[in-house]
């Protein structure tokens, strides 16, 4: 697998652990799943990575005020754009 | 048909809320609750009577819109929306940890102008995070009744009863979703031109879009411009965001939060069930664990169902009138029941785990860390569901294929899932693991229990691998992803799981019990009658088994199996397992039974000692190897088959699977069976 160039502003390429807010979605967003959204996954809503499965598996997201968590794989990420807090 | 009598009532939420939880205080049918979204597979039904009204509950499958994005959920929005005139209300479960979700799904449904109350479950759950809801403030905002409960203590529960019976469902005549502006001409035009009474239910007819996804065909002759650039996607995507935003508004007046936030167990314990590496030893501990009980824990039991079955059928030999009804009740019956009674335990113990990690939220962080892993064979880590309920039974595991929603990952679950090994092979691996491996142990685990897990593994890894074959002759429909909730841990409901576990074994018994009763019958007639021996007979009675009929059948399909290292005895058992696997054994008991006249002895020590002509065991270790890896992969189960249709409505791929995996046992078998020899 060639390794993929990591996006900062992706949620895929955001870093473990820290703050973070979703700014909006990639231009490509009408084919991400409608489920990121309906799950809660808005723009404005703050998130931390805390879990990643090993080999670039599903990542294990903390979001919103109700900490809720969602599994998610990189490629679902990479629809979202996110920003860092504070 | 309907009863008119009875009042129906919808229990609807997202999954994981604890709707189940409420299903089972309410009703008093039992059903299965779990803490895995999909576990609710299709709609069931209970009952209960309250002050003289009777109360029909419906659950349906959890979802978090009314856009499905899986087979269940689409199951639920169908259900919803056609039923409308059948029930009288919806009772609508909202998590208090997952408002903001929850209310995403009770406003369309809300909107759609169908009655309902609102059950806010774990508020207790909530106050220990900080959050504070204003039930009285939330009641108004949401126009609705509210009641609070806790299910799994009861608390609450009568409240929803007496709402119930006295209609306390609620519409709202405020739609909460206002119109984009800049569709609104148009939706308020389709609304009247094709009455509907408002104007979101006319917005649904656009946005739940149609199969070829094209809206030309609701607009029809309407020559609307406008409609052309309406994609539904488009219209659901900007419909959920609006929602999203209208309950930030609500909730920003009904919550209080406190600074005050105590850490969850669930944030504690997924340290570690998660971990890179800790939770994958974790997740094979738990399975090793599983295995060493069904082997250990239930030797026990089964010992006492043996003796209890050795002293029937040792005390209707004896006080019975001599004849042939005394040899069909001792020598066919109780042993063809006994044999399989005996297998009761194992499977007992295996559901009850299978029933606790369900419930306890466990299973999602397995599909968490399984994802990864399954993708390369063509799966989704929401395939090890069903893959690992199939070593309870693959009939429920097929069904719980439908939260996949991707079509090609489920069709590919489903024809891998019977390879797994399912309990009904339990009671064959036992008596064959028993007859041909040694007692000896290796660092404390008997040799038994290693090779048991390797068939548990075999199923596993030859499932994987023919998933990867398939993989590549499936077309590929839509785009696979994940996106899943992983819920809070909740402790499992031991006892209700306990009870739940004898009705699932009561069954078992019955329903084998009855199979193998009649197939007991069948056989003792074959075997007790034989071809004439004197010109003046019609038939001859009581001969030897190797002069009966059934030895003549078995013999007559020797050439297939001898191949294969089996003898007329096992193709019998063979060709009787193909109504159900553990059929096998029951054959096996009663033909063995019939062979001799000493009921006291155990069948399995008849089994070991029984010779071929040629002096040769029957079940020497290459046979039993030979057994084994048949009943690993043959399609022997009529009911899975049939489930397999259902689900699939496809011949095709219910065909191939029946090929697929007989052949592959045929072909297996006789290989091993040839070098071990």
């Amino acid at each position: 697998m060639a390794l993929k160039e990591k996006d900062l502003h992706t949620l895929s390429g955001f870093p473990k652990n820290k703050m973070g807010k979703i700014v909006g979605y990639d231009n490509d967003h009408l084919k991400m799943p409608n489920k990121i959204i309906e799950m809660g996954l808005l723009p404005e809503t703050s998130f931390r990575i805390l879990y990643q499965a090993p080999f670039n598996g599903p990542m294990y997201v903390e979001f919103g005020d109700e900490k809720s968590r969602i599994a998610l794989r990189e490629e679902e990420g990479d629809y979202i754009i996110v920003e860092e807090l504070n | 048909m309907q009863d008119t009598q009875k009042k129906q009532v919808l229990l609807v939420g997202n999954p994981n809320v604890g709707k189940s939880t409420v299903f089972n205080a309410l009703s008093n049918k039992k059903q299965k609750t779990g803490n895995y979204a999909g576990v609710t597979v299709a709609s069931h039904s209970g009952d209960y009577t309250y002050k003289n009204e009777e109360v029909e509950i419906i659950d349906l499958p959890g979802s978090y819109s009314l856009y499905p994005s899986s087979e269940d959920e689409a199951i639920f929005s169908k259900y919803l929306i056609d039923h409308q005139k059948d029930y009288a209300g919806v009772i609508y479960i909202l998590e208090a940890l997952s408002l903001k979700r929850g209310l995403l799904l009770f406003q369309q449904i809300q909107d759609l102008g169908v009655p309902m109350i609102l059950v806010v479950n774990q508020i207790d759950q909530a106050e220990r995070r900080g959050i504070d809801i204003d039930v009285q403030k939330f009641s108004e905002a949401l126009g609705i009744k509210i009641i609070q409960t806790n299910a799994k203590e009861h608390i609450g529960i009568e409240e929803i009863k007496e709402a119930v019976l006295n209609n306390e469902f609620l519409k709202t005549e405020k739609v909460s979703f206002e119109t984009p502006a800049e569709h609104k001409d148009f939706i308020q035009k389709l609304a009247s031109h094709k009455g509907f009474d408002n104007e979101y239910k006319a917005w649904m007819s656009l946005s739940l879009g149609t199969d070829s996804g094209r809206i030309e065909s609701i607009t029809g002759a309407m020559n609307e411009p406008d409609s052309k650039s309406l994609v539904p996607k488009r219209l659901q995507v900007q419909e959920t965001v609006r929602r999203y935003q209208n309950v930030d508004k609500i909730l920003a007046n009904v919550i209080t939060k406190k600074p005050q936030f105590k850490e969850l167990l669930t944030e504690k314990l997924d340290r570690i069930l998660v971990h890179k590496f800790w939770g994958y030893v974790v997740f094979l501990l738990i399975l090793l664990i599983i295995f060493q009980s069904v082997f250990f824990l239930a030797a026990y039991p089964m010992d006492g169902i043996d003796w209890l079955f050795g002293e029937m059928a040792a005390f209707s030999a004896e006080h019975l009138p001599q004849g042939p009804i005394n040899s069909l009740i001792s020598n066919g019956i109780i042993p063809g029941v006994g044999g399989i009674v005996i297998f009761a335990p194992q499977i007992g113990i295996l559901l009850y785990f299978l029933y606790l990690l369900e419930d306890s939220g466990y299973m999602a962080r397995v599909v968490f860390l399984m994802d990864r892993l399954l993708r390369p064979f063509g799966l989704n880590g929401k395939s090890i569901v069903p893959l690992v309920s199939g070593t309870a039974c693959a009939i429920p595991a097929v069904i719980s294929t439908r939260n996949i929603e991707n079509l090609k990952e489920r069709l590919l679950t489903i024809l891998v899932t019977p390879f797994m090994t399912c309990s009904a092979r339990l009671p064959v691996y036992s008596i064959i693991i028993g007859l041909i491996i040694s007692d000896k142990t290796f660092f404390g685990i008997q040799y038994k229990a290693l090779v048991l897990m390797g068939m548990y593994l075999l199923g596993f890894a030859v499932a994987l691998l023919s998933a990867a074959i398939l993989k590549g002759f499936i077309k590929n429909k839509g785009k696979t992803y994940l996106v899943m909730d992983l819920p809070t841990y909740k402790k499992p409901l031991f006892w209700y799981d306990f009870k739940m576990v004898l009705g699932k074994v009561w069954d078992f018994i019955t329903g084998a019990g009855k199979i193998i009763f009649i197939v007991s019958i069948i056989i003792w007639f074959l075997s007790y009658f034989g071809p004439k021996q004197q010109p003046d007979q019609f038939v001859a009675t009581n001969v030897e088994l190797d002069h009966s009929y059934l030895a003549k059948m078995g013999k007559g399909i020797e050439p297939i199996i001898e191949p294969l290292g089996y003898d007329w005895k096992m193709g019998v058992g063979i060709l009787t397992s193909f109504v159900a696997r553990e059929v096998f054994v029951g054959t096996m008991s009663t033909l063995y039974s019939l062979d001799d006249d000493a009921p006291e002895v155990k069948v399995i020590d008849k089994m070991r000692h029984d010779v071929k002509p040629n002096g040769e065991k029957v079940f020497n270790f290459a046979t039993g190897v030979s057994v084994l890896l048949f009943y690993a992969f043959a399609m022997q189960c009529v009911s899975t088959l049939a489930v397999v249709y259902r689900e699939t409505k496809s011949w095709k791929w219910t065909g191939l699977q029946v090929a697929m995996m007989t052949g592959l046992a045929y072909f297996v078998s006789m290989l091993a069976y040839q070098i071990l020899k």
